[in-house]
């Protein structure tokens, strides 16, 4: 029966560690913000909780095992809404999706204030067409907010 | 017989995960020192955070003191808030700093007379 | 509710009269509970009850799926020596319109193969999922649709 175990945690641990290692590889390889967040927050994620579930198996004691079955719901709950948040922030922001892009609907759903006529519709052939152009965006760029008015809300 | 093998895969199995593990750290830090960006960076503090609590259930497993988890518990609590005040951070300062001049930075005053030290100290 | 609560307290009859507390029993009376209240349940109106335990069991088990699916393709996705991305944004129409069910859809989006929820337009009818694989937006909607949107709203209407 421990030899079973001994087995269950051994695999657990190897495929807990390589999913880290290659979410850590994915951070580096990976060309944008947005694609290194697919990476970091599933196969990060899944790898810590394989490690935590080792860890419920390994421990003899119902409180430990409920801790560690408590710390991975805790932990899937909260990664996605922390990449989630993230990316709302960066993008808001104006941090660019990467060249090789093919599809942006979220800023044809929200049009630069101050465009005009001309400019809107050359938004609309521009997103018929099928290449993204980054300096595109830099031109029209929602400037950040300042201190002042964020006080004032 | 097959317990002795058992637990030398076991063994093993630890020994491999903490070398992998070690390099996952050493990988993002290399994001955290070379990202182009700030959400780079606060990303891969994120998966730093994910790292360390994925390496002390392993610490946890090795030396069978369970109380390890408690510190991971608090240690996702608080990689998460981090993250979340971050982005607020994100979102109030605005993409200065990281390709743009720093001239609508909310510390300088507009005729660039600033107070509050210099393109070098808010840049990076 | 009422009936969620006579389970538990079956649950812990059971550990107390078999005498051992531990998770296995608890979970193990829990069940025999479920069974019990499912031969009654035309009498206390519980089959309401029963089936949205169960659809909810069967949502927890193919997010778990689904979760293991997309590490397992990221994983592959990195390891490729040449990356072949199409990412990009696409906007999806929201079906349901309740505050907890958009949070867990986009929670479960964020934790599924190659998608991952950006933003939520203001009158909550749109979400916005980045794609690291956007070759085809349609199919990408229709597996969102199809799956766990369709699941949500099954378990919790």
């Amino acid at each position: 029966m421990t030899a079973f175990y001994h087995i269950v945690e051994g695999l657990l641990i190897v495929g807990g560690s390589l999913f880290i290692a290659l979410a850590a590889l994915g951070l580096v390889r990976l060309p944008d913000l947005y694609t290194r967040m697919h990476s970091a927050s599933k196969a990060g994620s899944v790898g810590a909780s394989l490690l935590l579930l080792g860890l419920a198996i390994n421990s003899e004691s119902l409180p430990e095992t409920l801790r560690a079955i408590a710390a991975i719901v805790f932990f899937l709950l909260t990664a996605p809404i922390s990449a989630h948040l993230l990316a709302k922030a960066s993008y808001t922001v104006g941090y660019n999706l990467w060249p090789g892009s093919v599809l942006d609907e979220m800023s044809r759903s929200k049009p630069t204030p101050g465009a005009s006529v001309a400019e809107s519709r050359s938004q609309q052939e521009f997103y018929t067409g099928k290449a993204l152009e980054p300096a595109w965006r830099r031109e029209k760029r929602i400037a950040p907010p300042k201190w002042s008015d964020l006080r004032k809300k | 017989m097959i317990e002795e093998y058992a637990k030398l895969f076991y063994e093993y199995a630890v020994d491999f995960g903490l070398v992998l593990l070690g390099l996952s750290f050493l990988l993002t830090t290399v994001r955290i020192i070379i990202g182009p960006t700030l959400p780079d960076r606060v990303l891969g503090l994120d998966m730093l955070t994910s790292v360390s609590i994925g390496f002390i259930a392993l610490i946890g497993i090795n030396t069978g003191f369970t109380l390890y988890v408690d510190i991971a518990i608090a240690l996702g609590l608080v990689g998460f808030l981090a993250t979340t005040a971050f982005s607020r951070f994100i979102l109030a300062r605005g993409q200065s700093g990281d390709e743009d001049s720093l001239e609508s930075l909310p510390f300088r005053d507009p005729q660039g007379k600033s107070s509050h030290g210099t393109r070098g100290e808010w840049g990076r | 509710m009422t009936l969620y609560l006579i389970n538990l307290v079956l649950a812990l009859v059971w550990v107390v009269v078999t005498g051992s507390f531990t998770l296995i029993n608890l979970v193990f009376g829990f069940i025999l509970g479920a069974c019990a209240l499912y031969l009654i349940r035309e009498q206390v109106g519980g089959a309401g009850y029963m089936q949205r335990g169960f659809l909810i069991t069967k949502l927890l088990l193919f997010f778990l799926l689904e979760l293991m699916k997309s590490a397992w393709r990221v994983a592959i996705l990195v390891l490729k020596p040449k990356m072949n991305l199409k990412p990009g944004i696409f906007a999806y129409h929201l079906r349901a319109d309740r505050d907890f069910e958009i949070t867990l859809l986009a929670n479960m989006i964020t934790l599924t193969p190659g998608t991952l929820s950006v933003d939520v337009s203001e009158d909550r009818s749109t979400l916005y999922v980045h794609a690291i694989d956007c070759s085809d937006p349609e199919g990408n909607r229709r597996d969102i649709a199809t799956g766990f949107e369709r699941m949500i709203l099954e378990a919790f209407r």
